[in-house]
């Protein structure tokens, strides 16, 4: 009886889970069927190493996800990513390349030290950031707009300094180092683990610390955090300017892993990093995801991937069984969202 | 068909809402060719009355019949076939398109849903002339002003043959100028055997427009005569406000000591020449209708409107931006509580600190088992009604989201509150509770401004009350026994 009680009391206080756990679980639900469903169709899906690649392989989109995820968070979109990569990765690229060492112009760069070449590049990277935040924020242009106009951009700038190509010559040894070492005694790659510890952080920031919390409320109503004393103008700068530096970070791993600035790397990746933040369940209206779910919408992307090669689909085939498995996540989740009860 | 005398007849309409009874055995007539004034204060019941001539409302019961015959539209689609047009306050206008694509909106002749130029828009045109020449059919309508806005709808009513246009305070958004262009359009409609049924609060317009005159009162119809038979103003007034019993209150007596806030010469696009004291533990109420510019004042005082002159608080110039407003001890409930003060679709919890988060932080980090407790603390505190604080607030009543909002200002820890319509839209036993809270905190010693259209509200809670009209300060008033609603009621609608 006392017990009983003792239960009754407690049950209102946090018995329901908010919608944001909700949508995390089902999504974890959904990844264990596609899992299951992959295993099935695909010999030796569930190999341990197999496994260990689904987490690893999506390192690059889930990079690039946290920034993106928290803008949707605000109500806004990030489309420059993917161009941002490809910019970041050729400029660390010429900026390191020997200066005046052969005929080719493509083989000549700017001579600078690798570590100021990354700095250099990731800075520019921030000036796509500041673009796109001077056209959101401050004049208030719709971010669709805007960050497919930056993503042209950052893209075109990629195209001349690589003349359309790419740039792979006369790099010093330094530069591939980072690309593709491995943390010491296991197999997997730094850039996976700048992955999970970005990801970590982010989600501290985001569950944890007043400015993360700040994001939910421009979200969930931008009006009413502009009176609340919030900066909104303010955050959103830093928020454009923070996932343009990690789609900085991103196109410099990738460049080092090839030891090449390749003008059309990472085209389409902003589409991925949209799609794996909502089949996190986060909110295209904004005020609503986190970046834990992003992280499960991400290996559920990779599962499919993944098996649609194992099944040996033709490209083109694998394209439309990803778009098919994804739209129907995403509106199952919805669904589920629409009836739950309470 | 002999046409009969009244256009409109109304018999025992009434019209319940849950818990309410909006209008309440209404019969009157409305007679053709006139233009027919309908009063009363907020909440009288003219909207719901309006509605249901509209069709955007199903009454309970009663008839209405509309030149002899039986009516009750559907939808207002059904209303203006019928021949009667609303002009609502929010114009029903889409800024997007040009004058002609307006006029001809939802009345479009299509051949396989294709757009066909016909004669249709060349009469629309033609009315929209003779009306009102300096308005072009190609003009892009964001263009106009709401005035010639208006005129565009009124054209459209008329071209569509309307013989009954609804207006529902005109005359509160537009310059005097434009008032008397307005005028002079309603007077020739009337010439031209269309009923005019008026709807203001600014009574010397109903003198000069009037030919008819109806009293509403807390849902019952008062009266219905002919305006030349109203002796004058005050006799309209009272009418208005019947017997009304204030819960008087007795404003406490104030030392002269430095003021909290000081207000001097603001002015800006609504606001004309303010100036004014607040002082400690003092309740100062702005009442005035709408469009006098209380939430003008609230904007500009928080810093989100610009202005000119100056604000003073606490002895430093105010900034003009909200996060410095609220750093220096300022906080605003406002008006709309859904699109500017709450975060529906987030907790309680998440709602309830945000104005003050360091507070419940150390070093940018959020401190969880703080958070929840202030949260527990005031759904406590303000009686909140809700099973938990992870509740969203969209899923409260509006009495509760108010008080969500009210916490959230409370929380801030501000030394001069401002509260924009503290309690509209909330049920009576939350409204006292918040009255309550209010006259608490002024006893520990807060300034509160209470920006109000309702009266009664206003009367029982300030110590000071000043009277807005079409953005300036016709008169402060102190509190006490010997205050004059009818008095006030005068000065707001527009008397000297």
């Amino acid at each position: 009886m006392n017990v009983e009680t003792k239960l009754m009391q407690n049950k209102p206080a946090g018995s329901r889970m908010s919608n944001e756990t909700f949508i995390t679980l089902f999504m974890i639900g959904m990844l264990a069927l596609v899992f299951g469903m992959a295993t099935l169709a695909v010999p030796n899906f569930y190999l341990p190493q197999n496994m260990i690649n689904l987490l690893t392989n999506n390192w690059f989109i889930i990079i690039v996800g946290i920034g993106v995820t928290f803008l949707l968070v605000t109500g806004n979109f990030d489309m420059s990513v993917g161009g941002v990569i490809a910019l970041t990765g050729v400029l660390s690229v010429y900026f390191s390349q020997g200066a005046n060492v052969s005929q080719n112009a493509l083989a000549n760069g700017l001579g600078l030290p690798y570590v100021v070449a990354i700095v250099l590049a990731l800075l520019c990277a921030m000036g796509i950031g500041g673009i796109n935040a001077f056209f959101v924020a401050f004049l208030k242009v719709p971010s669709i707009i805007v960050t497919l106009g930056t993503m042209m951009l950052a893209r075109g700038i990629a195209q001349v300094v690589t003349q359309g190509a790419q740039r792979n010559t006369s790099l010093p040894d330094v530069f591939g180092l980072i690309g593709n070492m491995a943390v010491p005694a296991t197999s997997i790659k730094i850039s996976v683990l700048i992955m999970l510890v970005l990801v970590f952080v982010a989600f501290i920031f985001e569950k944890k610390m007043v400015p993360g919390r700040r994001t939910y409320l421009i979200g969930a109503n931008s009006e009413a955090a502009r009176l609340s004393g919030i900066k909104v103008t303010r955050h959103l700068t830093s928020l454009f300017i923070l996932s343009a530096l990690l789609a900085g970070i991103t196109g410099i791993l990738l460049a080092s892993e090839f030891k090449a600035g390749v003008s059309n790397r990472a085209t389409g990746y902003e589409f991925d990093a949209l799609v794996v933040a909502l089949l996190g369940g986060v909110s295209i209206s904004g005020g609503r995801g986190s970046v834990l779910g992003m992280f499960v919408g991400a290996i559920i992307l990779s599962v499919v991937t993944s098996a649609s090669t194992g099944m040996l689909l033709s490209p083109d085939w694998q394209f439309i069984l990803k778009g098919s498995v994804t739209f129907i996540a995403i509106l199952a989740q919805r669904f589920a969202l629409e009836h739950r009860k309470g | 068909m002999q046409p009969t005398e009244n256009v409109l007849e109304i018999r025992e309409l009434v019209k319940d809402f849950p818990g309410v009874r909006a209008v309440n055995d209404v019969s009157f007539n409305i007679k053709r060719s006139t233009v027919h004034c309908l009063v009363g204060e907020n909440g009288a019941g003219k909207s719901t009355l309006i509605k249901m001539l509209t069709g955007a409302y199903a009454r309970t019961s009663g008839r209405i019949l509309l030149n002899g015959e039986e009516y009750s539209p559907r939808s207002t689609r059904d209303a203006r076939q019928r021949g009667i047009s609303t002009l609502f306050q929010e114009l029903n206008v889409v800024d997007q398109l040009t004058v002609e694509e307006n006029l001809t909106l939802g009345l479009e002749d299509t051949t396989f849903g294709f757009l066909r130029k016909t004669d249709k828009i060349n009469k629309m045109v033609s009315v929209m002339n003779s009306i009102e020449p300096s308005i072009k059919p190609r003009q892009q309508v964001s263009t106009l002003s709401v005035a010639q806005k208006q005129i565009v709808e009124i054209a459209k009513a008329v071209a569509t043959e309307s013989n009954i246009i609804i207006m529902d305070e005109p005359t509160a958004a537009i310059s005097e100028g434009e008032i008397a262009r307005l005028f002079t359009i309603i007077r020739k409609l009337r010439e031209n055997n269309v009923t005019v049924i008026y709807i203001s609060h600014r009574l010397d317009e109903i003198f000069e427009l009037g030919d008819y005159v109806t009293v509403m009162r807390d849902g019952k119809h008062i009266d219905t005569k002919p305006v030349s038979q109203v002796r004058d103003r005050s006799e309209l007034i009272k009418m208005m406000i019947g017997k009304t019993v204030f819960e008087q209150y007795t404003p406490r007596v104030e030392e002269s000591k430095e003021p909290t806030l000081q207000v001097q010469h603001l002015s800006n696009h609504k606001l004309k020449d303010l100036s004014f004291d607040v002082h400690d533990g003092e309740i100062v109420g702005f009442y005035g209708l709408v469009g006098a510019g209380k939430t003008e004042l609230a904007r500009a005082i928080y810093g989100v409107d610009t202005y000119e002159g100056d604000i003073v608080f606490n002895g430093r110039k105010l900034q003009p931006s909200p996060d410095k407003a609220i750093a220096a001890g300022i906080a605003l409930v406002p008006e709309e509580r859904r699109s500017q003060g709450l975060f529906t679709i987030l907790t309680i919890r998440a709602n309830v600190p945000v104005m003050n988060m360091q507070k419940i932080s150390r070093g940018g980090f959020i401190d969880g088992a703080q958070e929840r407790e202030v949260a527990e603390k005031y759904v406590g505190k303000l009686r909140i009604a809700s099973s938990s604080i992870e509740k969203e607030a969209a899923q409260l009543s509006g009495g509760n989201q108010q008080k969500v909002v009210l916490s959230k200002c409370l929380f801030a820890d501000a030394d001069l509150l401002m509260l924009d319509e503290p309690t509209r839209g909330v049920d009576v036993g939350a409204k006292s509770e918040i009255y309550a809270i209010i006259r608490q905190l002024a006893a520990e010693g807060k300034s509160i401004l209470i920006f109000s259209s309702e009266l009664p509200e206003i009367v029982n809670l300030c110590d000071t009350i000043c009277l807005l009209y079409d953005g300036s300060m016709k008169a402060m008033l102190r509190n006490g026994p010997e205050i004059d609603s009818e008095k006030i009621l005068h000065i707001v609608t527009g008397g000297e």
